[in-house]
């Protein structure tokens, strides 16, 4: 059975860290504010517009010290990591989980940080929210629904989202557990202890700035290792940005994933609002979700 | 086996078992390759060699040199259809591209094969192939960077050696002009290909790991062994020599490479670890990484004490020498450089 971490209730403190690349705090000024005016307390972490140089937001030691710090705060209900970028897969098989596991709280974030969703989910069987981080507030961001939907999930009110239909969509309902995140870190996890099973589960799936090729061939990745014949439903989110070779690949995202998930029985939807654009839902993963893909519009339900 | 062989082989036992639940639940079974290599046979003049297109797109007149070299060495040289087929940035769709693979693997008058280029699309394929004629009647596969996806096959599900080298894209155009490494990269092929023993030397680096270390050769492009985890493709490095190489990767890219190795537990048996070129995309502005491919190297290795060199004459470079995959080697590194020498079964 997956573990729930607590919802927050007002007055609830929110840890703010970032584990992988450098963040100014400036840059995550507008999210604290927003945090405190959805009536938390925010404490943020040494590595939050640290004085650090080079593409880090400190050196494996300072960030692994900071989020384990701040994991075993017991004032600490929440977690949220301002920024991705790089950083996780060099210190998660040194962060200790143990007062995480009597006390979990929930994890925010997503891109790098689908490290630490994987590898609860897989290790320690805790959910956590693949939610937009501190960036996301900026520039009128912070009231968008997209932003507010993380507010709810911390809330614990229970989410139900829906989005356009899309020419490739396999229509149809599946139920499951919601697991996935980053393509890029998804595939790179494969094999290791951070490693996510998607058997019988809803796989949600997102990724920016990728060669075409490169997306053809994670994909195949994902179907050759197993995991993509045995879901209950697949959810293509957003591929933001994406580049292509001198000689072009020939295809869009949409039609290279399309070919190699066509053959599969399962409910599948694609330009689902989650992605490193703005459109980007918070998503609980772990928790189980109903995915309704209809002739009409799509429902993703908690 | 001796001690510190076994006591590795566990630990990457240990370290693998993650992997094989999941593997079994999908329906898929990693099959043992198998411990001593089967070996093709070796060229001799009059033999056909193959040339094909698995990935990327070639112009007839562009492998015209490769032609002209390989003739001279005595070879027939069969063209297949694919050279000169385009579809995108692939040499022709995917099944005009596993027909003539597939009709080359199965072809007995063929006694080599040699991709014309990389690119992408080897993976596109591989399970569409039919190896059952090919493992009874093996034969050299040629060719690297996205060829690493048949390399690593191969060896996996077959214990297949294979011929990791320049392909026809890297013949020079005038071969009197060419220069000396490339004379002598692109012999190395036929000496490979001819049944000559290997011996390769590389200069020091006060980053390698002085050592001698004895195993199969196992390796290829990083970028492609990584995407080939969890598949029936996957690489097995242990009790192996492994080198590995890229090129326009990001250095955290290639950090992020190197941990997925070593928590996959692809690091942790191996008898030594070669580094062969790595031709690296700028950071950008703001976003230095602040760590050299050796420190990369390096920081994922610590834990173990086999011999590591880097540099070693492999890549997307001019010093790309051939390396027979799953062929046994003795790699020797010391203060004075770098030895692998091929040892005969």
């Amino acid at each position: 059975m997956i573990k729930i971490p607590p919802y927050l209730q007002p007055g609830d403190t929110i840890g703010i860290v970032c584990p992988a690349g450098y963040m100014a705090r400036e840059r995550a000024q507008t999210c604290i504010d927003t945090l405190q005016s959805w009536g938390y307390q925010v404490k943020t972490g040494s590595t939050l517009g640290s004085d650090s140089t080079n593409y880090f937001s400190g050196t494996d030691d300072e960030r692994l010290r900071d989020l384990q710090q701040i994991i075993d705060d017991d004032s600490v209900k929440a977690i949220l990591c301002a920024r991705g970028g790089y950083g996780v897969s060099r210190i998660i098989d040194r962060i200790d989980f143990r007062s995480f596991k009597k006390a979990p709280k929930w994890i925010i974030g997503f891109s790098d940080i689908t490290v630490l969703h994987s590898h609860i989910y897989s290790r320690y069987k805790t959910a956590s929210l693949h939610a937009p981080m501190a960036g996301a507030f900026n520039d009128g961001g912070a009231t968008n629904e997209y932003v507010l939907s993380l507010k709810q999930a911390l809330e614990g009110r229970k989410a139900r989202y829906t989005c356009d239909t899309h020419e490739f969509n396999n229509r149809g309902e599946a139920v499951g557990d919601l697991v996935g995140g980053n393509l890029s870190l998804i595939a790179h996890l494969i094999g290791s202890d951070s490693d996510i099973k998607t058997r019988g589960r809803i796989l949600f799936l997102e990724d920016v700035g990728e060669y075409r090729y490169n997306i053809d061939r994670m994909f195949h990745q994902l179907k050759r290792s197993g995991k993509l014949e045995k879901l209950a439903g697949l959810i293509i989110g957003g591929f933001s940005d994406m580049k292509d070779t001198e000689r072009p690949f020939g295809e869009s995202t949409e039609e290279i994933i399309y070919d190699l998930v066509k053959e599969y029985d399962y409910p599948i939807c694609f330009n689902f609002p989650v992605s490193h654009a703005k459109e980007n839902y918070a998503l609980k993963v772990g928790v189980g979700y109903k995915l309704k893909v209809g002739k009409l519009k799509v429902v993703l339900e908690e | 086996m001796n001690r510190k062989n076994f006591l590795s082989s566990v630990i990457t036992a240990g370290l693998s078992l993650p992997v094989l639940p999941g593997m079994a639940a999908a329906g898929k079974k990693l099959i043992d390759e198998p411990q001593d290599p089967i070996i093709p046979p070796y060229l001799k003049a009059g033999d056909t060699i193959g040339i094909t297109c698995p990935a990327g797109y070639i112009m007839l007149a562009d492998i015209q040199p490769a032609i002209q070299q390989m003739e001279s060495w005595g070879l027939k040289v069969r063209v297949g259809d694919t050279v000169g087929k385009r579809d995108f940035s692939f040499g022709g769709g995917d099944d005009d591209r596993t027909r003539d693979l597939q009709q080359m693997l199965d072809d007995p008058g063929i006694k080599a094969i040699m991709c014309a280029r990389g690119g992408y699309g080897a993976v596109r394929l591989v399970d569409k192939l039919n190896f059952s004629r090919f493992a009874t009647h093996p034969k050299w596969v040629i060719g690297f960077s996205d060829i690493t996806v048949l390399h690593s096959h191969l060896s996996r599900n077959y214990g297949i050696a294979s011929i990791h080298s320049k392909m026809c894209n890297s013949f020079p155009d005038d071969w009197n002009k060419a220069e000396p490494v490339q004379v002598e990269t692109i012999l190395s092929i036929k000496k490979a290909l001819f049944g000559e023993t290997m011996q390769y030397t590389a200069m020091p680096s006060a980053f390698n790991r002085s050592g001698k270390a004895t195993g199969r050769l196992a390796g290829g492009n990083l970028k492609t062994i990584e995407s080939l985890s969890g598949s029936a493709s996957d690489i097995r490095t242990e009790n192996k020599i492994l080198f590995v190489e890229d090129t326009g990767e990001y250095l955290y890219s290639i950090d992020r490479m190197f941990w997925n190795l070593q928590r996959s537990g692809k690091l942790s048996g191996l008898s030594g670890l070669i580094v062969g070129g790595f031709k690296i995309k700028p950071d950008d502005p703001g976003e230095e990484f602040g760590r050299t491919v050796q420190d990369i190297v390096l920081e994922k290795i610590k834990g173990y004490s086999y011999p590591v060199c880097f540099d070693f004459p492999v890549g997307h470079q001019r010093n790309n020498f051939a390396l027979k995959c799953g062929i046994r080697h003795q790699l020797s590194v010391g203060s004075d450089g770098v030895q692998l020498t091929e040892v005969r079964h």
